[in-house]
């Protein structure tokens, strides 16, 4: 079963099964909650320490790059649901930019740039999902794989080199606001809603938590088990296009290497919410909490003035320390 | 003669051996500049350091763990020793220091992952933003392009073309053959990552396994830092960049599986070769260098996929009976 675990942790290789009705999620309930605790927390102290934490703008800055990391985050917390793991997810980014860029280029205008970089995406995710679904072979091994092959592509298609000459179009999702609140928050939390209900309540959500929990035991029940873990990539794939279309609209410009840093920060993210790596258990609200963590805090040390190398240092113990805490706590009972 | 084919072809060595072959004579033809003395000393001295990192790697992966903060932990020892090597100590503190630093960082990982219970690709992938910011931190992005004389000696081609790379890699992997299969320690990675429970019930102590693997991946990363430092002759905060992928990479070539248990030092030693040459082959095919990531993805998707075919039942058998008895 190539398909079951990227990798095992050293003693605890039972993911402890999930509720039959809860969706699994009454092992996890502690963690975004702590997560989302000491997030505020934070939040106090920072705005106590700068005037410039409460505002509008800095907030409107904030969930930008936030909406970013946020998409491939959902996306992630399917994946890692499942079992499995999605290490190619930056490289699609930058191959869907890449694309979109060239499309842009040949004169398609705003919204077609836009459908054609998602749709690069989902290609892209589902050439994963056709390997790993339909061939059953490893998701860490197979993306491995895609990672280096797309950013491959995406270096090759671009000769390295970065593409500004967005159409006014494709760069609205930048500057687009609704009650002050960027479009791309907003798409953000449609994402949310979106899988939050399909995890939850429908069938195909059902069945990625059961193949998480125990791949054989999925498989003789006669799941769908190669459709749906198709369908898992390929919409990952999907939210790293739409990730991609907001970066084109943020920076005005597209690099076959950007992104590159979503794939530690979106896995970071869904496993600081609580959702445990192994798969078979998945919370959204988590992987919310701990994509909120990572970029509030990082502004917050920012305002603060701590310098910028520490940050990552600081935002990795965050990870240690959230993760170590969430497992001493669920020792317990 | 069919059935030496078959048998050939049913391990991940074979197979990796008769596409180097196979490769080897396509370069006969394609790259007459391949196989000059010249051009392939510097391929093999391109190999060592991989060799000596994916060596540490295979023993993480047989215990069914993983460490991504190799790239971080080489780049902070090569700029540590080099730094420390400049303010005048002598190569006989340096050295054996740089890879006991590599022991405490790699040791470091074990704690949080055998005392804090934090999954190895997690504990790891934190390690791997503290390791990296807290180097960045220190060298505030200065580059060190002064190296002490003794580490760049150990960097250039002396006997037979080869550098102090190839031979330390040719000493690690005899001393890994030997560590797996010959000792006691060797051969309980391979139970431990066969099935843990078992192991644990045969009295494998499941914390002296990953203190002693995530340690020897340390050194390892350590020593395979030094010589990454030689051959460049400049480090800084942002060195080996992504490199734990290419070990991974390398090692899971070679045929080892990622769930534990299985692999080999044979195995990951084609892998290092195999990804090694074609790196080499691809600039003497005059391959434009922005394209090729795309044919060294292909082969590792290629890799993976012939590795998956050979286990595809065994696997299944072993998956059940490990659920069974995990349950």
């Amino acid at each position: 079963m190539s398909t079951t675990l990227s990798s095992q942790p050293a003693g605890t290789s039972t993911p402890p099964s999930p509720g039959r009705g809860r969706a699994g999620l009454a092992g996890i309930h502690w963690q975004p909650w702590i997560v989302a605790a000491l997030l505020l927390i934070f939040c106090f102290y920072t705005g106590w320490r700068t005037g410039d934490f409460w505002t509008v703008i800095n907030w409107q800055l904030l969930v930008q790059p936030l909406a970013e990391a946020g998409l491939v985050s959902l996306g992630m917390t399917l994946v890692i649901a499942t079992g499995g793991i999605d290490l190619s997810v930056g490289s699609i980014i930058g191959l869907s930019a890449v694309i979109a860029a060239v499309a842009a280029q040949h004169g398609a205008g705003g919204v077609t740039v836009d459908l054609i970089a998602a749709g690069a995406g989902l290609v892209a995710g589902a050439g994963n999902g056709l390997l790993i679904g339909w061939l059953g072979l490893s998701p860490i091994l197979v993306t491995l794989g895609t990672m280096i092959l797309y950013a491959g592509l995406a270096v090759g298609i671009s000769s390295g080199s970065s593409f500004a000459g967005f159409p006014a179009g494709a760069l609205w999702w930048g500057d687009a606001t609704w009650l002050g609140i960027p479009a791309p928050f907003l798409l953000f939390i449609a994402a949310v809603l979106a899988v939050a209900i399909l995890l939850q309540r429908s069938l195909w959500g059902r069945y990625l938590l059961s193949f998480g929990s125990n791949p054989v035991a999925a498989r003789f029940s006669g799941m769908p088990v190669k459709r749906s873990l198709f369908a898992v990539y390929a919409v990952q794939g999907a939210f790293c296009g739409l990730a991609a279309m907001l970066m084109i609209g943020r920076l005005a410009s597209a690099r076959g290497d950007m992104g590159q840093s979503l794939m530690l920060t979106s896995i970071a993210a869904v496993v600081l919410g609580g959702t445990p790596i192994v798969g078979g258990m998945a919370s959204v609200a988590g992987t919310v909490a701990g994509v909120a963590a990572f970029y509030v805090v990082q502004n917050g040390l920012t305002l603060v003035g701590v310098p910028a190398f520490l940050e990552s240092a600081l935002v990795a113990v965050l990870l240690l320390v959230a993760v170590a805490a969430g497992n001493l706590l669920k020792r317990e009972p | 003669m069919t059935t030496t084919l078959q048998r050939l072809l049913h391990r991940q060595e074979g197979r990796l051996g008769l596409a180097m072959a196979v490769l080897l004579i396509a370069l006969a033809f394609t790259a007459p500049g391949f196989f000059t003395a010249v051009n392939l000393a510097s391929v093999v001295r391109g190999m060592g350091v991989l060799t000596i990192v994916s060596m540490g790697m295979l023993m993480v992966i047989l215990t069914g763990g993983i460490d991504v903060s190799v790239g971080s932990m080489v780049a902070v020892i090569s700029v540590v020793a080099a730094r420390w090597g400049n303010t005048g100590a002598p190569a006989a503190l340096v050295a054996p220091g740089a890879l006991l630093l590599g022991a405490g960082l790699g040791f470091f990982n074990a704690v949080l992952i055998a005392d804090l219970r934090i999954p190895p690709i997690v504990a790891t992938l934190g390690t791997m933003g503290l390791y990296r910011g807290l180097l960045l931190q220190w060298t505030q992005g200065e580059w060190v392009t002064r190296l002490p004389h003794w580490l760049a000696a150990a960097g250039r081609p002396g006997r037979f073309l080869m550098d102090g790379s190839v031979w330390a890699a040719i000493l690690v992997t005899a001393l890994t053959a030997w560590f797996l299969r010959r000792t006691q320690a060797g051969r309980s990675l391979f139970r431990f990552g066969g099935s843990p429970i078992a192991a644990l019930r045969v009295g494998i102590a499941e914390r002296r396994v990953v203190y002693l693997t995530y340690s020897l991946m340390g050194v390892l990363a350590a020593l395979g830092a030094l010589f990454y430092a030689a051959q460049l002759g400049s480090v800084q905060g942002n060195a080996a960049l992504g490199y734990e992928l290419t070990v991974i990479a390398a090692v899971v070539l070679g045929g080892a599986n990622i769930m534990g248990g299985e692999g080999s030092v044979t195995g990951t030693l084609l892998g290092v070769v195999l990804l090694g040459s074609i790196q080499s082959a691809l600039i003497l095919l005059h391959v434009p260098t922005f394209w090729q990531g795309v044919v060294t993805g292909a082969i590792v998707l290629l890799g993976v996929a012939a590795g998956a075919v050979r286990r595809r039942r065994p696997i299944n058998l072993r998956a059940l009976s490990g659920k069974g008895s995990a349950a």
